[in-house]
């Protein structure tokens, strides 16, 4: 029985379970990062800018081991294996995917915090019900680590103040 | 372990710590003065016939105590006990000396080659102590996997490279860098008079991708399951097995039986191919090229099973520390079934083509042979020490993933020649389809991956396998914070490809890549260690320059 396919001729479609080139989704991407912490050559790459208050995931398949690892991290199911394994292209440009999300702004110091909205977005979706409390949340989580940080000294100055008066 | 009491007994007290660090594995530290003396004690021990010189680690310990340290780590084989052996001794920081053991014994050449290129610690009294693992142009007195070394760095150095004066009479006939008997590089300068091979020096080490020093410096222990797959194209899987084991050994992690059992799978899986792919090298240099379209023609049969079973046809990329990331179902179970059927009844046809054809026998026959006593002196392993009577076998003398409760056999060949090496891999073919047989039937349910939570660090162990070439061993050392501190990757080759000058030597140049492929030379695997190559970023578009750029900054950052 001959293995030799007539490849390129005709068309090649890999088995089910091939692992082939990434993909991110950018309406699943919340952008966390987790991906990035996986990757074992550095082919996912997150860059925040807090200027224009963005952050990029930028995925480089040129990079990529087809290892899997960030399709297993990923908490939304955002990033895929596809199962297409033809990846030459005469622009090197053609091998990056960038998903760009947006930064939360702090409400008190108004810089950008590094959580995207989705982020929050995402937290909120999977945290009990019960346990929330609409109104402290809208105070509360869309505060920049520094300002929050602040709050609670703050917050424990004041209360020992009282304690001692 | 019984042989402790009469070490010290002979050594008194320049033993000064004997620890035991996993089931098989124990670790003798020693004073530096009687380190050659102890390994050739174990090497040359009476009882333990097929002793072997497994790896030799050398590392930088500064930062943790002050000091370098050398181990040279021991398997004994054959029907003796499951042990492995590590020899260590302290060496001071500023003056890292110690006594060379190659005049004693010739199979420690290399490893002591190694740490003087990589470490700065010199072997006294080596005979041959030329650079060997660093490029031509790699600038003395730089050491790459020393802790202050930055795996980034990348200095500049002038090109030399001695290579020995021809004896007298003869002539250099190059072979390689390009295409040695199999497609990677590899330099042998042939001294010749007339056709026949008088002497032989070797130059290899040109797909040094430096392994070792990013997998101590940015990866964390999951992420080097890759890269060590990624350290031979061939036998990939084995290399992260044994890495696995280490950092299991190490991090006193038990690995679900399931996983066990899909590793033993895949690992025959593997061996079957790489077999089946020698084969087929071995009629194409022999000029029976029907016979390597069929053998490979067999290969791809496996090949697409494997990448049914773990989505890739080499680079499996399924295992992990503590277990495997992907199940055999019930219907790719079906799928090995049908495939071994298949490569039985063709496989047998196959074999008894090859055994017929007398080109191919006549060409193999008392060509290239090894001798037992040079094979125990160059510590050879796999089929080409089991060719020249070697009786060991790491799956049968130190049990691994599950073929403690398999049933097969080793086979072992007098002759020591190529074709003693072909009839030895042609019988490993049929047991592994038999091992795959048997492990499909005992396959257990369960869980196939363990978690673990943090690995204790500064602890050592290795992890070995039986690749289709050889023995595997890899050392790790754990360190802070979810990192390795020490890796160290020893491939099959490592050890057997010193011994190819002795095997050439009498015959004639038309022999010579035949001989060379006979051990089934895997350059990559053999020249993994030390310095990323950070060439591929020169050219190119900006844009992937930034990229690069920003990666390495990202790396730092981790």
């Amino acid at each position: 029985m001959p293995v030799t396919l007539r490849y390129p001729f005709t068309e090649l479609e890999a088995p089910p379970e091939y692992r082939g080139l990434p993909h991110i989704d950018p309406k699943l991407c919340i952008g966390c990062g987790a991906c990035v912490n996986a990757c074992p050559p550095d082919a996912i790459l997150r860059i925040d800018d807090y200027d224009r208050g963005t952050r990029k995931i930028v995925l480089d398949i040129g990079r990529c081991i087809r290892c899997a690892r960030c399709e297993e991290v990923c908490p939304t199911g955002a990033i895929r294996l596809t199962n297409l394994f033809e990846a030459a292209s005469p622009d090197r440009r053609d091998h990056i995917e960038v998903v760009e999300l947006r930064l939360v702004r702090c409400k008190v110091c108004g810089n950008y915090t590094d959580f995207t909205e989705r982020q929050v977005k995402k937290a909120l979706q999977i945290l009990p019900k019960e346990i929330l409390e609409e109104e402290a949340l809208e105070e509360k989580v869309f505060i920049c680590r520094n300002c929050r940080r602040k709050g609670t000294v703050d917050a424990t100055i004041n209360a020992t103040k009282e304690v001692v008066l | 372990m019984k042989y402790l009491e009469e070490l010290k007994a002979k050594f008194g007290e320049r033993i000064e710590e004997i620890k035991q660090l996993a089931h098989n594995q124990w670790l003798i530290t020693v004073d530096k003065d009687i380190l050659h003396e102890v390994v050739v004690y174990f090497l040359k021990h009476p009882e333990w016939k097929e002793t072997q010189l497994s790896t030799m680690v050398g590392t930088d310990e500064r930062p943790l105590r002050g000091k370098f340290s050398v181990t040279y780590w021991l398997s004994v084989n054959g029907n003796s006990d499951d042990v492995y052996i590590g020899i260590k001794a302290y060496l001071p920081a500023d003056d890292p000396r110690f006594k060379s053991v190659t005049p004693l014994h010739k199979g420690a050449n290399w490893y002591e080659r190694e740490v003087q290129d990589l470490l700065g610690i010199i072997p006294e009294g080596h005979p041959d102590p030329r650079k060997l693992v660093l490029p031509d142009d790699w600038p003395s007195c730089v050491y790459p996997l020393r802790k202050d070394f930055h795996y980034s760095d990348s200095p500049q150095g002038e090109k030399y490279y001695p290579y020995r004066e021809p004896p007298q009479g003869t002539t250099v006939h190059p072979i390689g860098p390009y295409h040695v008997a199999l497609d990677e590089p590899a330099h042998f300068r042939l001294y010749v008079k007339g056709e026949e091979i008088i002497d032989c020096d070797y130059r290899g080490f040109y797909s040094h991708r430096g392994i070792e020093k990013i997998s101590e410096s940015r990866l964390t222990y999951d992420q080097i399951c890759f890269i060590a797959e990624r350290i031979c194209g061939i036998c990939g899987f084995t290399h992260s097995t044994a890495y696995c084991q280490a950092v299991e050994a190490a991090g006193e992690i038990e690995v679900p039986e399931r996983a066990l059992y899909i590793r033993t799978i895949m690992l025959e899986l593997e061996r079957l191919h790489s077999h089946l792919l020698w084969i087929g090298v071995a009629c194409h240099l022999t000029g029976f090229d029907t016979g390597f379209m069929h053998a490979w023609r067999l290969r791809e049969h496996v090949m697409w099973l494997c990448e049914r079973l773990t989505g890739n046809r080499k680079t499996y990329g399924i295992n992990l520390v503590g277990g495997v990331r992907r199940d055999f179902l019930d219907y790719r179970k079906e799928m090995i079934e049908d495939v071994l059927k298949k490569l039985k009844s063709e496989f047998g046809k196959l074999v008894d083509d090859l055994t017929s054809t007398k080109t191919f026998i006549k060409r193999c026959e008392g060509v290239g042979v090894l001798p037992y006593k040079l094979a125990h002196e160059w510590s050879v392993d796999g089929p080409l020490g089991r060719g020249s009577g070697r009786d060991f076998d790491v799956r049968r003398d130190h049990p691994y993933a599950a073929y403690g409760d398999l049933d097969f056999k080793v086979p072992v060949y007098k002759e020591g020649d190529v074709l003693a090496r072909a009839l030895v891999r042609i019988e490993e073919t049929w047991e592994s389809i038999w091992i795959i047989e048997q492990a499909l039937d005992q396959l257990p349910g369960g869980d196939i991956l363990a978690e673990y939570k943090e690995i204790p660090p500064y602890r050592e162990a290795i992890g070995t396998t039986e690749a289709p070439r050889g023995e595997n061993v890899h050392y790790v050392m754990t360190g802070p914070g979810n990192t390795v501190y020490r890796y160290r990757a020893r491939a099959a080759t490592y050890n057997n490809l010193p011994a190819v000058p002795d095997m050439l030597r009498g015959y004639t140049i038309a022999d010579a890549p035949l001989i060379i492929a006979s051990i089934d030379p895997c350059y990559s695997c053999t020249e993994r260690v030390q310095i990323v190559d950070i060439e591929s970023g020169k050219v190119r578009i900006l844009k992937e320059e930034e990229f690069n750029k920003l990666s390495i900054k990202a790396s730092r950052r981790v």
